[in-house]
Order: C-alpha cells, then structure tokens, then sequence
C-alpha cells in the first residue's frame, strides 16, 4: 500500500510538470492549429535565462525566475515573429508550421550547444529538495510538492486570464475561428504574440523545475515529447484535457515502471497515444471543436 | 689538409659503424595512439607516458644494454587508419612488439595482422573479452591486455560489495541500451551469489533517455536493498544518486564501475558523498605520486587522462620485463614472456596473466567520492 501511494505521489508530480508543458502545446494549437514543437526550446531557453542570472548576475531565485519567464516569453514572442508569421502570410497550410517548428527546435538547441557548451549544469539550490514524509512510509521531495502546487498556480492564473480578461475572451474567440475573430475587430497578430508569449513563459517554469530536478543540457526539451503526447491523450486545443492527460500519463509511467517493469514504460505511453487516437482521435475533451480552449 | 680530410672520413667511418652496432642493439617497440581526432587527448597522454618510461629505461642503460626506441603512429581514432599504421610497423619498421591501442574495437580490428605476423600487441584500456579471444572463444596468441575485462570488473564489485561493505542485498539500476552496462550487470550478479550475497531487485532504464527513475527506485527501497549497484556510464548515476536522496534513502551505498566522472559533482552535488567506484587506477594511488610528479615535470602538464597514462606507462615497463626475461628481441620469444608473465609488480597493480591472456586477479582501484572528488580509498583483490 505504501508502495502504491508512493508511485501515486511520484506519478503526480511528474504529471503536473507536463501538465505545464502540454498546456503550451495546446495553447498554441487552440489558435494557430499546430503543433508547436520548439516549445522545448523554449523551456530549455528559460532554464539557460534563470541558470545564468543565478550564476553570472547573482539575482536571487525570484528575480531570476521572473526574469527567465518573461525572457523566455519573448524568445517564443521573437521566435513567432521570425519564423512562422512569415509562413502564416504566405500559406495557409498549417503543416509548414509543424516543420519549420522542428527546425528551430533544433536551431535553439544547438544555440546552446554553442553559446552554453554541451555539459550539464546544475541550478544552485535554490528551491529545497529536502525528503518529505507523508502519510507515514511515502517519501516525496519538497521540490515535487512545490513544483505541483506552481503547476496548479499558474494553470489556474491561465485559467483566470483566459475568462477574465478581454484578451482571454479574444483569444477563447480566436481559439473557434481566428479569422473571423479578427473581422470582428480582433487584432490576430497581436493575439498571437499573446498565446506564444503565454505559452513561452509557462515553458519556462516547466525549465526552471526540470532543471532543479533533472539538471540542465541543451537536450533537455526532448522530455517534450511526452508532454505533447499527453497533450493529444487529453484533446490538443483543450486545457483541461492537457491537464488531465498529462497526469493519467505521469501516473501511468511510474504505475508501469512500478509494478510491472521499467522496460515497459515508453511501451505503454506510446501504446496509450495509439489507443487513443484510434478509439477518440479528439483525446479525451476535445469532443467541440468549438470549446478549444 | 689532406691529412685533416682523412681524418675526418676515419672518424665519420667509426661514427657509422658505431652507429650501425647501436642499431643493432636497440629495442624497437611500436605505439599505436590516437594522436589526432576525437580521441586525441587520450591518445597524447598515452604517447607521453610510454615515452617517459622509454626515456627512464634508457637512462638506467636500456634492457641488458640495449636501448629502446620507440616508434609511434597515430590511428585517429579509426579502424582503418589503425591497420595501416600497424601494417607499418611490421612490415617497414619491424618492431619486437607494439603497445595501444586504448580502444576495444581497434584491437579487435588488428589482432588479425598481429597474428598472422606473430607480433605481440598489448591493448591499454580494451576491456571487451573479444580483443584476446577470437569468435570460438580461443586465445589469439599474440593479442594482450594490461586493463581488467568487463565481466572481472563486474566480479570486483560483487566482491567489494560483499566482503568489504558486508552488504548481502543488493539492488542493480542498468542501462538496458549499454552492452557495457549489461556485462557488468551480468557478471555482478552471479559473483554477488557465489560471494553469499542476494540480488533483490534488477532494474533497467534506458540511457539518453530516461531522466525520472524515482519509480525505479521506489521498487528498490520496498525490496529492502543495502547497496545500489551502478554499472553504467555519468550522467544518470548522478540522477539515480540524487533522486534518491530526495526519496529519503539515506542508508543506501552506492558502488559504481569506471563510468566515474568528475562533473557528476554538479549534478549529484552531496548525494555524491561517500560512493564508492571500482576502477582500474586512481589519480591518488601513493604508488603513482613519483609518476605523476615526473609527468609534470617534463611535459609541464597535468595527466588528466590517468587511465589511459598510467596503464599506457606500465604497459611499457611490462613489456620492457617480458623482453628481458626472453632475453631476445624476437617478437616470438617476447610474446612467451608475455604470456608467462606471474606475480610481475608494476607501478599500478602486480599482475599475472591467465590462459586468455588477461591480466588474473588483478588490483582493483577503489574511488570514495569524498569532499567533492574521487579519492583513492584502497586496492583490492578478490580471492
């Protein structure tokens, strides 16, 4: 029983930092109607911003991770704007997005590999990663519950900024139909630049807390990959299917790799993309098409 | 001035045949180093080290009398560069034996011509079985090693865990995509056995990959484990150690292999503390203070890479011991006395070769890591 809270606990949080992660997918998705694959650059560019104002500046923890949130929310800004907003104006064909996506995932990859060296880096210790006890035998670390409670603040300031605001209605309009949304007067670029710098600042957070845990390299947006898959089980354009995807998949890792075998466990995530797109090719919310975001 | 120019002729006649008597009598020893490309950095220590001992042979008068003369060729971290630089050697320079390379693959690739000229060659850091032993498992005869094999390595570590940390449950995390990884992990466990040890849990990641194994090593804490045996390579030993310190296993020891490395510091940070790495040499072996000292003092650098110097620089004085006790610059007579070898102290570890021409029973280094660096803890020999 203890093991089983134990993995339920080690699954959570794993879940909730792709939760942070896939949310950025399906923001962007919600809109431009692709899959933004150089969102691991931008998580990565947020782990370089706050690693370097730590180290080099000597800001403490809070000012450095403002910092990397809104750099990394212009990078993704810069990224739209060089990259895929002249593609916008030449095609409609969403696929050319998917690939020039790629290309700078890999560009901003290798950026780093340059400017930052291929080594690892470890952020200072600046949040705890000191062992919790909970409920009697189950061990998690500071950082895990820290990192869920982040992931559930910002998801709900999301979810605030999207309902409350004038921009989150325009963007929630834009999200059923961009261009009607900007007949009726919405002005799309700058709506745009909106999503990609949401969606980079939250990739950011996703960058400082996977850094904590994981260190930093510039192949460290590869983790990506799941979080996208956890997008797609949860409906690509749906925030709570995000959400929810993402943690059934974190769960489902650490449940396989727990009980069954360690071996197994890209087998089931990958079996559980497949199954899902054949039995609810929509993922688990994305029955409107209309209810995006 | 025609007597001077006479002279002169006499005197450079004498020279001539003093040098041609000289040449006679040196030993020819071949060194096949990466002096360039990806593994350039090993390759130039090696060739440093195996000058060093040449230059500190020489100096106490050679072997019986003889100079040795050492003739290296770089092989650029390739196969097919390596077969032409010993080709070379056997053919154009005729060499009495040939020392390197450091890399398994580059041994297997030459131990064909090796053989076929009947020309001892000594790997420095080989470790793969197939550099000495051919596809039917039999010895190549003239095909040597100084370093220890994966599977004895994996039997050092069975050892250490069991006799000298009096551990019995034992827990392996390996990376299924490593075949260097599964060898260890293989011979491990059936040692940790015979040693009255119990492997009470085996799990597998996938290196490259995986950076989460806090289920993995749940799995391990539930089956009560009280060493976490790591056969695998940096980076995701220091994420293993790390994550579980955060899940609160404080009790458990850890025991690696020579994937050991200075930057997993930064990443495993104090988790790293008091972990233990069976390798082949230390930086801080006592025995190996004079060496290092006198590195430093001709080539005004530090041997950073340690391995493959301190193995490059005793496969030297090996061979320069086989040549004595064959008594003979015949490559045929020296591969005996290599084969022969028993009980020969070296700088690094005294060695015995077995039937298969791997150094038997010899010294493992073990590294503590403390106060943020790998230290020499001790040598050891399993019985």
């Amino acid at each position: 029983m203890a093991t089983l809270i134990q993995q339920i606990i080690n699954g959570l949080s794993l879940g909730s930092i792709y939760a942070l992660i896939a949310v950025g997918y399906s923001l962007v998705y919600s809109i431009l109607m692709f899959s933004n694959f150089a969102h691991g650059g931008f998580l990565i560019i947020g782990g370089y911003f706050c690693y370097f104002a730590l180290n080099s500046a000597g800001f403490n923890i809070w000012i450095a991770g403002f910092g990397a949130l809104v750099g990394a929310g212009f990078a993704a800004v810069a990224t739209e704007r060089l990259t895929y907003k002249p593609i916008r104006e030449r095609t409609s064909v969403t696929l050319y997005l998917l690939i020039a996506s790629m290309g700078m995932n890999i560009v901003i990859e290798n950026i780093f590999v340059i400017v930052a060296g291929g080594r690892f880096r470890a952020l200072p210790p600046v949040i705890p990663t000191t062992p919790v006890h909970l409920f009697g035998n189950a061990t998690t670390s500071a950082l895990d519950l820290i990192s869920l409670v982040t992931a559930f603040v910002f998801l709900g300031g999301l979810q605030l900024f999207l309902t409350k605001t004038k921009w989150g209605l325009a963007i929630r309009a834009a999200a059923c139909d961009l261009r009607v949304a900007g007949l009726m007067g919405v002005n799309t670029s700058k709506l745009i630049s909106i999503v990609f710098f949401v969606a980079g600042l939250l990739a950011a957070v996703g960058g400082i807390f996977l850094s904590v845990r994981y260190t930093l390299y510039p192949q460290l947006g590869m983790i990506t990959i799941k979080a996208f898959v956890a997008a797609v089980i949860g409906g690509l354009g749906s925030l709570p299917g995000a959400v929810v995807g993402s943690l059934i998949l974190g769960l489902s890792e650490m449940l396989t790799a727990g009980f069954l075998s360690s071996q197994l466990r890209d087998l089931v995530v990958f079996s559980l993309l497949v199954v899902t797109l054949i039995v609810r090719p929509t993922g688990l919310f994305g029955k409107d098409v209309k209810e995006k975001v | 001035m025609r007597k001077l120019f006479v002279l002169c002729m006499a005197a450079a006649l004498c020279c001539t045949m003093a040098a041609g008597a000289m040449a006679e009598e040196t030993v020819k020893i071949g060194y096949l180093a990466a002096l360039t490309g990806d593994w350039a950095a090993y390759g130039q220590t090696e060739k440093n080290t195996a000058q060093l001992a040449v230059d500190e042979i020489n100096a106490k008068g050679g072997i019986d009398g003889r100079k040795v003369e050492l003739v290296v060729y770089d092989f650029r971290g390739r196969q097919e560069d390596a077969v032409n630089a010993v080709r070379r050697l056997l053919e154009e320079d005729k060499v009495s034996a040939i020392v390197g390379a450091n890399a398994s693959g580059i041994n297997i690739a030459t131990a064909a011509l090796v053989n076929r000229a009947e020309v001892p060659q000594i790997g420095t850091v080989s470790t793969n079985p197939m550099v000495t032993v051919d596809r039917k498992g039999r010895v190549r005869p003239y095909s040597f090693r100084i370093c220890f094999t994966d599977p004895y390595q994996g039997k050092l570590i069975a050892w250490f865990s069991a006799k000298e940390l009096g551990k019995t449950k034992a827990a392996v995390l390996y990376d299924i995509a490593s075949d260097y990884a599964q060898g260890l992990r293989e011979f491990f466990i059936k040692s940790f056995k015979e040693y009255g040890g119990e492997t009470v849990a085996d799990e597998a990641f996938k290196g490259g990959q995986d950076v989460d194994f806090r289920a993995q090593l749940t799995k391990i804490r539930e089956a009560g484990a009280d060493v976490l045996v790591l056969p695998n390579m940096g980076k995701e030993m220091a994420l293993i150690m790390k994550q579980a310190r955060e899940l609160g296993m404080d009790d458990l020891v850890f025991v690696g292999g020579d994937g050991y490395a200075e930057f997993m510091w930064e990443i495993a940070g104090k988790s790293m503390e008091n972990s233990y790495w069976i390798n082949h040499v230390s930086p801080s072996d006592p025995n190996m203070a004079k060496f290092f000292e006198d590195y430093k003092a001709k080539y005004n650098d530090e041997c950073k890479e340690f391995v493959n110097g301190i193995l490059g620089y005793d496969a030297m004085y090996w061979l320069f011991d086989a040549i004595d006790r064959a008594d003979s610059t015949d490559p045929v007579k020296i591969a005996q006395a290599l084969a022969d070898t028993k009980d020969l102290q070296l700088h690094h570890a005294t060695i015995t070769m077995d039937e298969f021409h791997n150094p038997l029973n010899k010294d493992g280094i073990v590294l503590i890591a403390k106060d943020g660096k790998g230290q020499f803890f001790k040598k050891i020999k399993p019985e």
